[in-house]
């Protein structure tokens, strides 16, 4: 190739300063709580994520079919088993509902409120994130199925993370494995509070959590609810690793996740109607009596 | 230059289409195959050809570009990547004299060269939007591999990228073919 002349330098110097300039823009403007797409980037989302879809479900289909096959073979044994763990199991619901009816009056008795129940729809992964970086999973349900920006995603384990980027048939989650993500948690034995972040691939840090509180390994962690985006009582997970210094005021604390996030295939999105969760904080605040 | 612009619409969308395969195989097709640790950043790749290869004024905004298509895939958004490949494209227009892609081995070594460069101005940046060095250094372990990975394909995907830019380098930057 032939070395450009000055006179061609001179346009490429002042696209690549523009460039640069836009590019430094870019990066400052990029907000750390979730991303507001443009309606361009919702198309390319929505028009791209569908091949991922279809990908991941062929791969699906594929493993179903020698599951369905050996499963059957095993099913039979199985199933006497199964109806033992049945009845076992209507024992223990029979339980449980007594323990939420009881649950309800007490809530009543402390003039506590109802709670809001969160509307759910059942989700599947369709992708990652294309940078190792960001630990961000993409799900095949978006704006059309009623998701907003900041649900909760769960699942049966625990908690996954908050809606950070829709589409409107896509959503992207950050997880609490992304050290962006913070959740407000609590110790459920101790309700010792501090700030959750992601560490690793499989570990999360529990950060500001004073020296003097007794916390131990094998501690469950809970989401506090405050933060307005993850509702109370979700757990996050369990204390594996606690370094506890002779000086500083805080102690080092790791969490071993709930939710395996390398086997994770569904997730489940907790949203609210007209934001009636913020609401009913905003009323707290407004009228503390 | 309006023609010769015009000129690279055609390879660059055919270009975007290879970014687009390349990033549903990131994406979907290795996490499916349990490689779910670590991604492999194709998008370095198109850049770094397009800095090896294409001598265009246009070079900064085809670069832009393709970050902002790479940005469909991922939350880092399209700024970052734009201003460390522009950056190294910059530095590579002054280096190109000396560096000459004759082989696959050469392929390797010089865009495993400019991955690390990525990497530092990357991490910089990072440095300087959260503060956080426990999180580059966090970042540089998954780096190698990655980047390790990308290298040792850069000869096919410059040879699949060549094939599509072939007619375009010739007439459009006035390549001797």
């Amino acid at each position: 190739m032939k070395v450009l002349s000055e006179d061609r330098q001179r346009p490429k110097i002042i696209v690549n300063v523009i460039v640069l300039c836009v590019a430094l823009f870019g990066v400052s403007k990029t907000d750390v709580k979730l991303s507001k797409s443009s309606a361009f980037e919702r198309l390319m989302v929505d028009s791209v994520a569908p091949l991922q879809k279809s990908i991941m479900q062929s791969k699906q289909w594929v493993s179903l079919l020698f599951e369905d096959y050996f499963n059957n073979v095993a099913a039979s044994k199985n199933n006497r088993s199964f109806k033992k763990e049945i009845s076992n199991l209507k024992n223990k619901i029979f339980k449980y509902e007594e323990l939420a009816k009881e649950n309800k009056r007490l809530k009543d008795l402390l003039k506590f409120g109802e709670e809001i129940k969160a509307q759910q729809v059942l989700a599947q992964i369709v992708a990652w994130d294309a940078s190792s970086d960001y630990k961000v999973i993409r799900i095949n349900k978006g704006a059309r199925d009623g998701i907003k920006l900041q649900s909760t995603a769960v699942t049966a384990e625990g908690i996954v993370g908050y809606v950070y980027r829709l589409t409107d048939h896509f959503a992207d989650i950050l997880t609490i494995l992304d050290t962006k993500n913070r959740v407000d948690a609590i110790v459920e034995r101790t309700r010792s509070h501090g700030i959750i972040e992601g560490l690793s691939n499989d570990k999360c840090l529990m950060k500001y959590v004073t020296r003097i509180e007794p916390v131990i390994i094998n501690d469950v962690v809970i989401t506090s609810g405050l933060g307005n985006i993850y509702p109370k009582g979700i757990k996050i997970g369990t204390i594996s690793r606690i370094d506890r210094e002779s000086y500083g005021i805080t102690q080092h604390i790791e969490i071993t996740p709930s939710v395996n996030f390398n086997r994770l295939e569904e997730v489940i999105i907790l949203f609210f109607k007209r934001n009636e969760l913020h609401k009913v904080e905003w009323d707290v605040l407004d009228n503390p009596k | 230059m309006k023609l010769k612009l015009l000129d690279t619409l055609f390879p660059l969308g055919l270009t975007l289409l290879v970014l687009l395969a390349l990033e549903i195989v990131a994406t979907t097709v290795l996490p499916m195959f349990g490689v779910s640790q670590y991604r492999l950043p194709f998008n370095i790749l198109i850049v770094l050809y397009i800095g090896f290869k294409l001598e265009t004024p246009a070079m900064a905004v085809m670069i832009l570009v393709v970050q902002y298509f790479h940005s469909f895939f991922t939350i880092e958004g399209w700024g970052m990547g734009t201003f460390a490949g522009v950056l190294i494209c910059i530095i590579i227009s002054y280096l190109r004299d000396l560096m000459h892609l004759t082989s696959a081995t050469l392929t390797i070594l010089l865009t495993m060269l400019f991955q690390m460069v990525w990497f530092v101005i990357l991490s910089l940046l990072i440095y300087l939007r959260w503060g956080d060095w426990n999180y580059i250094l966090e970042k540089f372990w998954r780096f190698i591999p990655e980047s390790i990975t990308v290298s040792l394909l850069a000869p096919i995907i410059f040879y699949v990228l060549d094939r599509i830019w072939k007619g375009t380098l010739s007439e459009a930057f006035g390549e001797e073919a």
